[in-house]
């Protein structure tokens, strides 16, 4: 029921591309991030989704349905906007209530409709039915809010909003739950708590999500699987573990986490190792690839950083020299930047209270290991 | 073409009714109006539709359509004549009007002139008197019996000091009663120019009326003008002030074309007129927003400028004294009304000769039925407003429907008479023969005061953010239904300040009522303006009170609500 589909989506604002053959398949009970720099499309794809944008081609499935058609009212997905967008005139047990009443505005006669407008356009004006009262109670417990349900929504703070739009879209049980930069308008404590609530709820549900964030860190922690987006197209789609560990571009591997990117050429293969050439170096991998030319990817924390003389004969495979630029202490780990040839690398090394941090200007020997290599 | 059908939900169906309501009682009446001006008979453009007859005498008069009417205008005298005194008139009163602020505005904006609120106050009276009574005030301070001629015959001054009923006692009433709608956009102005500018003009050693000649006022000369041309505008268009003053041999557009329909039943006489008063209307009206353009005066942005007053004694109590002595004249003027309605008799004396309630007694016995009718026909005219201006901003903020944006600001330039004058001409037959019922005098209403209505209901609805309501159709509202229960109520601030200001103008409302009401719906307006032509002086005075105390009781409710939005 809750799976979603997209199918070679693309989107044209007035000759603008917004977004370029997007393709996604969403599992049901799926929590599924839309990772990507600001204006990359992840919004465009979300309203699509939604429905507040037709698309200028492609095909949106929710469920086995096809959706293309069918109005925003319609497609029972929960939205949570960036703003919240709380009704300000109605306080927290009604901004809640509203789908609950909207359904069955729907589903009643004429003479039925007059008491829920009026309760709609205000409180005093009707009383509310035992069922709905019931389940709104209910999912404001889910999110501890039931003392807050007279309050205006204006009085809350910025997070009781957000559990306050997360229970307006819960409340009418939507086959996806979509997300947009939801812990944007959050400071960085309350919002850190607010990951965990919403995994915790999304868990407790198995409510298919489709969350939107510019914050890598946002969609690793969260995410099942995260799609990387970068100007209108999806340029890699994966668990976090495996974007991580395996991206697809340098800019994967720049976007999520840090990385440092090498150019080189592949000069030939020896004991299983690809070995390549770049300016002033020569590295191995046990990565192999079809092309020449390659990128190679490696992560900050897989370099390590000795004082030269001090490395242990095992470990000479891939050793480069450079010198220190800048170190950074970090608390847990070490940051330096340093100058091989050309390029400048970053080094994460573990601090080990007691030994001493290189210098500014100290020259320095670098290991890799072979394993830690990616060649794309 | 699938996805046109299923995007056709109730809002669009809302749009092509309003569409359709201003297609009618707006642009046909005008288009009508337009061809009879070269048929010289009535076009019956809805029955052409309906009535295959009526379509062939349609056709046969488009056959003798010619430019016949177009030549009246410079061989007719009459004509003629009143295209030039309408001209000359609103000329005469935009200069007078100007010349005369620039002292006041200058005083309230740039120096510490003494009484400035009382001055500021002073200044709202004109707007919420409606002219013709403005007008019959001014016959009570100086016509032969007048309070004004008794005190200059007894200085020794021979016959009147003015005769009300001449070119001169028009612009008298519509300078003094038209005067606020340039002031605050003068002393927008004056605000606005380059202080640091006249303080270098200053510091250069120019004395102050130097640098007032030739600093300060030039850089408000835009604001200047446009205020001029708006008054020009408000002038020619006016039609209380001439009907109750001009004399017989004064010619005026607005009085011409009334007679010529309300007198003569000249349709191609009325309808060359009409178009005439449009044209010049419409034309300056473009004239103004080509001035303002770009120049918010109303609102400037972010902190207003710390600026320097002009304290110099003299000049600001001179300033003071002559301000003073211009507002002091429509409160004056409204004083005389409420003296003549208390009064038994009121001869050519300072003062009336005797006290009595017994005008009121009388029109609250009499006359409740033009109150109630006021009453029920304001806000007949308020209720569709207030449904039609929801919408119309609705659209034109939220799907940048500048066609209803413009077609619902088009009833500006068209004058009152005029377009009284369309609406009778294009609906005095079947199939939709409404002339003469309360309907269409609602109608009427409703079309000329929405452009005011939909302003501030536009503005409340710029503030709503989209996805509010995106919000609500997410959680399955249909756009209408998110439309009633979302927008509506987070508007009604916006719509209850436009509704009451509706409410002000169609009781103040005088051309459409005289043109329009049939006699059992004759609103307050009518009535004062009948029991003037037929000399009832006293109680025409009482009504007035009490149509202007209900004025000023809902203007001050109207300001309270906007104050509460701020
Ligand atoms: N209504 C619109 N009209 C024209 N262009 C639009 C419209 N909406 C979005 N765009 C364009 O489409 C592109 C994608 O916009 P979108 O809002 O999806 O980005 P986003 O990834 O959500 O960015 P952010 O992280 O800043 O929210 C942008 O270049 C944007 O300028
Ligand atoms: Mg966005």
């Amino acid at each position: 029921m809750g799976s979603v589909k997209v199918s070679e989506l693309t989107k044209e604002f007035s000759g603008v591309h917004a977004l370029k053959n997007v393709n996604l398949d969403i599992q049901e009970g799926e929590f599924f991030a839309l990772l990507g720099p600001s204006g990359c499309g992840k919004t465009t794809t979300m309203r699509c989704i939604a429905g507040f944008e037709q698309p200028t081609s492609g095909i949106i499935q929710i469920g086995e349905t096809k959706v293309n058609h069918i109005p925003p009212n319609k497609r029972n997905c929960g939205m949570v906007f960036q703003s919240y967008a709380l009704f300000p005139h109605m306080n927290v047990f009604e901004n809640v209530a509203y789908s609950l009443n909207i359904k069955q505005l729907n589903s009643s006669n004429m003479a039925a409709k007059l008491p829920i407008y009026l309760r709609l356009l205000n409180r005093k004006l009707g009383k509310y039915p035992k069922p709905i009262e019931q389940k709104v109670m209910e999912i404001l417990q889910y999110v501890e809010l039931d003392k807050h349900a007279t309050r205006l929504t204006s009085e809350l703070s910025g997070g009781q909003q957000q559990r306050v739009a997360l229970a307006r879209a819960l409340v009418m049980e939507p086959a996806v739950l979509l997300m947009d930069e939801p812990l944007s308008n959050l400071d960085q404590k309350l919002r850190h708590s607010m990951r965990n609530t919403i995994r915790r709820i999304q868990q407790d549900l198995g409510i298919t999500t489709i969350f939107v964030t510019h914050d890598q860190e946002e969609a690793m922690s969260m995410a099942d699987r995260v799609a990387v987006m970068d100007s209108g197209e999806v340029k890699q789609i994966g668990t976090p573990i495996e974007l991580y560990s395996r991206p697809s571009t340098p800019f994967i591997a720049n976007f999520v986490g840090t990385s440092n990117v090498l150019k080189g050429t592949v000069v030939g293969q020896e004991n299983g190792y690809s070995v390549v050439k770049g300016h002033g170096f020569l590295i191995k991998s046990t990565n192999h690839v079809e092309q020449k030319e390659v990128n190679v990817i490696v992560r900050p924390e897989n370099i390590k950083a000795f004082k030269p003389g001090t490395i242990s004969s095992d470990e000479l495979t891939n050793m480069i020299e450079g010198t220190v630029l800048v170190s950074t202490y970090l608390g847990s780990i070490v940051r330096y930047d340093i100058k091989v040839e050309e390029y400048q690398l970053v080094v994460d090394t573990t601090f080990v209270p007691g030994e001493a941090i290189l210098t500014e200007g100290e020259k320095v020997q670098l290991t890799i290991d072979p394993e830690r290599v990616l060649l794309i | 073409m699938k996805n046109r059908l299923s995007s056709f939900n109730g809002l669009t169906l809302v749009k092509v009714l309003i569409y359709l309501f201003f297609g009618v009682f707006l642009l046909l009446p005008l288009v009508s109006v337009f061809l009879v001006s070269f048929t010289g008979q009535p076009i019956n453009l809805l029955g052409s539709i309906t009535n295959s007859n009526i379509l062939q005498s349609t056709i046969e008069k488009f056959s003798s359509a010619s430019f016949d009417n177009y030549e009246k205008i410079f061989t007719n005298k009459t004509y003629f004549s009143a295209v030039q005194n309408s001209l000359e008139l609103a000329i005469l009163v935009s200069l007078i009007v100007i010349v005369m602020c620039i002292p006041i505005a200058y005083g309230i904006a740039r120096t510490t002139m003494p009484f400035k609120r009382t001055i500021a106050a002073l200044c709202t009276i004109p707007l919420i008197v409606p002219t013709f009574i403005s007008a019959y005030a001014i016959i009570i301070m100086f016509g032969r019996a007048g309070w004004v001629t008794y005190i200059y015959n007894s200085l020794g001054g021979e016959g009147m000091l003015l005769d009300p009923y001449s070119m001169a006692g028009i612009i008298l009433v519509q300078v003094f009663f038209f005067f606020p709608y340039a002031l605050w956009p003068m002393v927008a102005a004056f605000k606005v120019s380059d202080i640091s500018l006249e303080e270098a003009s200053l510091n250069l050693g120019a004395r102050n009326w130097f640098t007032f000649i030739f600093v300060t006022f030039p850089l408000a000369i835009p604001g200047v003008i446009s205020s001029a041309l708006l008054i020009f505008t408000v002038s020619f268009s006016d039609f209380g002030t001439p009907i109750i003053l001009a004399p017989k041999d004064l010619n005026l557009l607005v009085v011409e074309a009334y007679r010529e329909i309300a007198g003569f039943f000249n349709w191609g006489g009325a309808a060359i007129l009409t178009v005439i008063m449009v044209l010049v209307a419409a034309f300056f009206f473009w004239l103004q927003h080509l001035f303002t353009k770009g120049k918010n005066y109303g609102s400037v942005s972010g902190k207003p400028k710390q600026q320097k007053l002009n304290d110099a004694k003299g000049l600001t109590r001179t300033l003071s004294v002559y301000s003073l002595a211009i507002v002091i004249i429509p409160l004056l003027a409204m004083l005389s009304i409420v003296l003549q309605s208390l009064a038994t008799t009121w001869g050519k004396n300072p003062l009336p000769n005797g006290y009595t309630l017994s005008h009121y007694q009388t029109i609250f016995t009499s006359s409740m039925g033009n109150i109630q009718n006021s009453i029920v026909l304001a806000l007949g005219a308020l209720i569709l407003s207030v449904i039609i201006a929801t919408f119309v901003s609705y659209f034109v903020v939220r799907q940048n429907s500048s066609k209803l944006d413009f077609m619902t600001s088009i009833p500006l330039v068209v004058p009152g008479i005029a377009f009284g004058i369309a609406l009778i001409q294009t609906f005095n037959t079947a199939p939709l023969h409404l002339t003469g019922t309360a309907l269409l005098l609602i109608v009427a209403y409703t079309i000329r005061r929405l452009p005011y209505m939909v302003r501030s209901t536009m503005g409340t609805m710029r503030a709503i953010k989209q996805d509010i309501e995106e919000a609500a159709v997410n959680l399955g509202a249909t756009p209408l239904t998110a439309a009633i229960t979302i927008i509506g109520p987070l508007m009604l601030p916006g719509i209850a300040a436009g509704s009451i200001l509706v409410f002000i103008t169609v009781i103040k409302e005088t051309s459409i009522s005289i043109l329009l009401a049939p006699a059992d719906w004759a609103p307050m307006s009518l009535a004062i303006f009948q029991n003037i032509l037929r000399g009832e002086y006293y109680t025409a005075a009482a009504m007035s009170v009490v149509l202007v105390i209900i004025v000023l009781i809902l203007q001050a409710i109207a300001n309270r609500i906007s104050k509460n939005q701020l």
